[in-house]
C-alpha cells in the first residue's frame, strides 16, 4: 500500500498529562482519514506532530517518507496545515492573508496560485475585504485557501468545520472529496460524529489512545442492536448482535403471544460513543 | 501611529522642562541632551517591539508562518525591515525636536552623524526587543522583562555616571545594553569626531546589533 503517513508507537506528554499514548496508524495516499474523539483526546497534538510543530517523545513518524520534525522544510513544502481556529491577520484582506502564507512556499507565481485558492474556497466576493469584517464561516474558508494555496500533497485539517453552519459544512466536505479525488491525502480531525461517514477510514481517539481504527462501514457493522420483545404485558429488552436474533426467536418459540418485535439499530454515532464510553468505564474501574 | 509620533515629542519636551529647571553650576547640557534623546529612541523602539512576536505566538500566526515555510531569519529580519519606518520616524522626531528646543550649535555633519547613531540604536533596540519577545510565551511574561532592560540601560550605560567609575559587575552589565555603545559614539561626536575619523567607536554599535540579531534568530522557537 502506498502510504502518505505512517505513525508507529507515538507517545507525547506535557508534564504529567499524557496527550498521546502509543498511537499507531497508517494513512494511504489519496484518502480521507478521520481523527475522531472528544476534546482533549489528542487529535490536535497528533496533527501538530505530523506537521513537525511538535516532537514526539517516542515512536516513529513519517510523512511522505520523511520525519516531519527533523526534516521540516522538506515536509512542509508538500503539506498544508489548517489550524483549529482561523489563524489569520485580521487587518489584512483575504487575498493578502493567502498571499502572505503562500510566500513562505514560493517566490513567483503567487498571484495566480492565490487566485486559484480563493476560487476553490468560493471567496470571490470576500477576497478584498479585511478578515476581521468577515463571519466565522468565511474566515474558515480563507484559512482553507491559505492552507492549500501551494497545492500540497497532504492536508492536515484540524476541526475544519467547527463553528460553521450545516450548509457550509456540506460544501467543505464536497471540496475535501474533490481534493482526495485528485490524489491529495487529507487528515481531518473532528468531534462531529456524523462527519465520520465522509471519511475512507477513521481512528477514534480518547485520552491519547486509539480505541478503533477502521472504515466507517466496519465501525457501523460492529455496532449492536436492542430488540424489544413484548409477550402479553411483559416487555423484554434484549441487546444482541444481529446474528443472535434467530436464536432469541427460537428461545421465545415465536407464537401468537408475540405481538411485536422492534429492532433499533445503533447509529455510527452510537457505536463511537459506546466505544468511548466503555473505555471511560474501564479506566474508572481500573 | 499616534503613540509613535506623540510619545517621542512629549518625552523630549519633558527633558527640556527638566533641564531648564536644573540650574546646576557647570551642568553641561550639550553632553546630556543627546544621551537623553538616544535613551528616548532606545526606550520607545525596544518597548514597541518587545511584544510583537509574543502576540504572533499567542495568536498562533507564528506557528502558521513556520508551517508555511518561513524561516527564523526571514521572520526576524522581516520584522526589522517592517519596523525600519518606525526607527526612522522616531529618530527624526527626537533629533529635530532636540535641535529646535536646545541650542546645541552642531553643524550638518555632526547632525547627520547623530541621526545615523540614533537610527542604528533604534534598529538595534528593535532587535533586542525581538530577542526579549522570543523568550516569552505570553504578553504577561514580557512586561516584567522590559524594566530589566530599560532601567540598567539608563543607570549603567554612562548617561549619569561614567561607566569606568562603576563597579566591575555593573561595567559588565553596561556592555549588554546598546545604550553603552551609542553613548560611546555620541561622546565622540560631541568631542568633534566624525564617523570617518574614529571608526572603532562607530563600529561597535552595529556589531552589537548583528550579535543580537543572530541571537534573536537562533532563539526564535516555533513551539507555542
Amino acid at each position: 500500500m502506498d502510504l502518505a503517513i505512517s505513525v508507529e508507537g507515538v507517545s507525547k506528554h506535557f508534564g504529567e498529562v499524557e496527550a498521546l499514548d502509543g498511537v499507531t496508524l497508517d494513512v494511504p495516499r489519496g484518502s480521507i482519514f478521520g481523527l475522531v474523539g472528544p476534546n482533549g483526546a489528542g487529535k490536535t497534538t497528533l496533527i501538530r506532530i505530523l506537521v513537525g510543530a511538535l516532537r514526539a517523545d517516542s515512536g516513529a513518524v513519517q510523512v511522505q517518507g520523511v520525519d516531519p520534525f527533523t526534516e521540516k522544510r522538506r515536509v512542509r513544502a508538500h503539506v498544508g496545515y489548517m489550524p483549529q481556529a482561523p489563524v489569520l491577520y485580521g487587518d489584512l484582506t483575504s487575498r493578502e492573508n493567502v498571499a502572505f502564507f503562500a510566500r513562505g512556499h514560493m517566490s513567483s507565481g503567487v498571484s495566480e496560485k492565490v487566485a486559484a485558492a480563493l476560487e476553490f474556497a468560493d471567496l470571490s466576493d470576500a477576497a478584498d475585504r479585511p478578515v476581521y469584517t468577515l463571519s466565522g464561516g468565511i474566515q474558515q474558508r480563507v484559512s482553507l485557501a491559505a492552507t492549500l494555496v501551494h497545492e500540497p500533497d497532504v492536508l492536515f485539517l484540524d476541526e475544519p468545520t467547527a463553528g460553521i453552519d450545516a450548509e457550509l459544512r456540506h460544501s467543505f466536505w464536497l471540496r475535501f472529496r474533490r481534493l482526495a479525488g485528485s490524489g491529495v491525502t487529507l487528515i481531518v480531525s473532528t468531534h462531529q460524529m456524523d462527519e465520520v461517514a465522509h471519511c475512507d477510514r477513521v481512528a477514534i481517539l480518547r485520552s491519547g489512545r486509539i480505541l478503533a481504527n477502521a472504515s466507517p462501514t466496519e465501525l457501523f457493522a460492529s455496532g449492536g442492536a436492542t430488540v424489544r420483545i413484548r409477550t402479553g404485558t411483559i416487555e423484554h429488552h434484549v441487546a444482541l448482535l444481529p446474528e443472535d436474533l434467530p436464536r432469541i426467536l427460537r428461545e421465545f418459540d415465536l407464537d401468537t403471544a408475540v405481538t411485536r418485535i422492534e429492532a433499533e439499530t445503533a447509529t455510527l454515532e452510537d457505536v463511537i460513543l459506546g466505544l468511548i464510553g466503555s473505555d471511560g468505564e474501564e479506566r474508572g474501574a481500573g | 501611529m499616534v503613540t509613535v509620533v506623540v510619545a517621542p515629542l512629549l518625552l523630549v519636551f519633558f527633558v527640556k522642562t527638566l533641564f531648564d529647571a536644573a540650574v546646576i553650576p557647570g551642568f553641561d547640557q550639550a553632553r546630556y541632551v543627546l544621551l537623553f534623546g538616544a535613551y528616548i529612541v532606545h526606550f520607545l523602539t525596544f518597548v514597541l517591539t518587545a511584544i510583537v512576536l509574543v502576540r504572533e505566538r499567542v495568536a498562533e500566526t507564528l506557528e502558521r508562518m513556520f508551517v508555511n515555510g518561513y524561516r527564523q531569519i526571514e521572520i526576524v529580519t522581516g520584522y526589522l525591515i517592517g519596523y525600519t519606518t518606525l526607527a526612522t520616524v522616531v529618530s527624526i522626531l527626537v533629533l529635530t525636536e532636540i535641535q529646535l528646543l536646545f541650542d546645541l550649535g552642531y553643524d550638518l555633519h555632526q547632525l547627520a552623524a547623530v541621526f545615523v547613531v540614533f537610527w542604528l540604536l533604534a534598529v538595534v533596540s528593535m532587535a533586542l526587543g525581538i530577542l526579549v519577545s522570543n523568550s516569552a510565551r505570553t504578553e504577561g511574561q514580557v512586561f516584567p522583562c522590559i524594566p530589566l532592560v530599560i532601567v540598567p540601560s539608563f543607570i549603567f550605560a554612562g548617561i549619569i555616571v561614567p561607566v569606568d567609575q562603576l563597579p566591575m559587575w555593573a561595567q559588565v552589565i553596561s556592555r549588554l545594553s546598546p545604550m553603552y555603545y551609542a553613548n560611546q559614539v555620541l561622546q565622540e561626536i560631541v568631542a568633534g569626531e566624525t564617523l570617518a575619523t574614529n571608526v572603532g567607536a562607530f563600529v561597535a554599535l552595529p556589531l552589537y546589533g548583528v550579535a543580537v540579531l543572530a541571537l534573536a534568530t537562533l532563539t526564535l522557537r516555533q513551539q507555542s
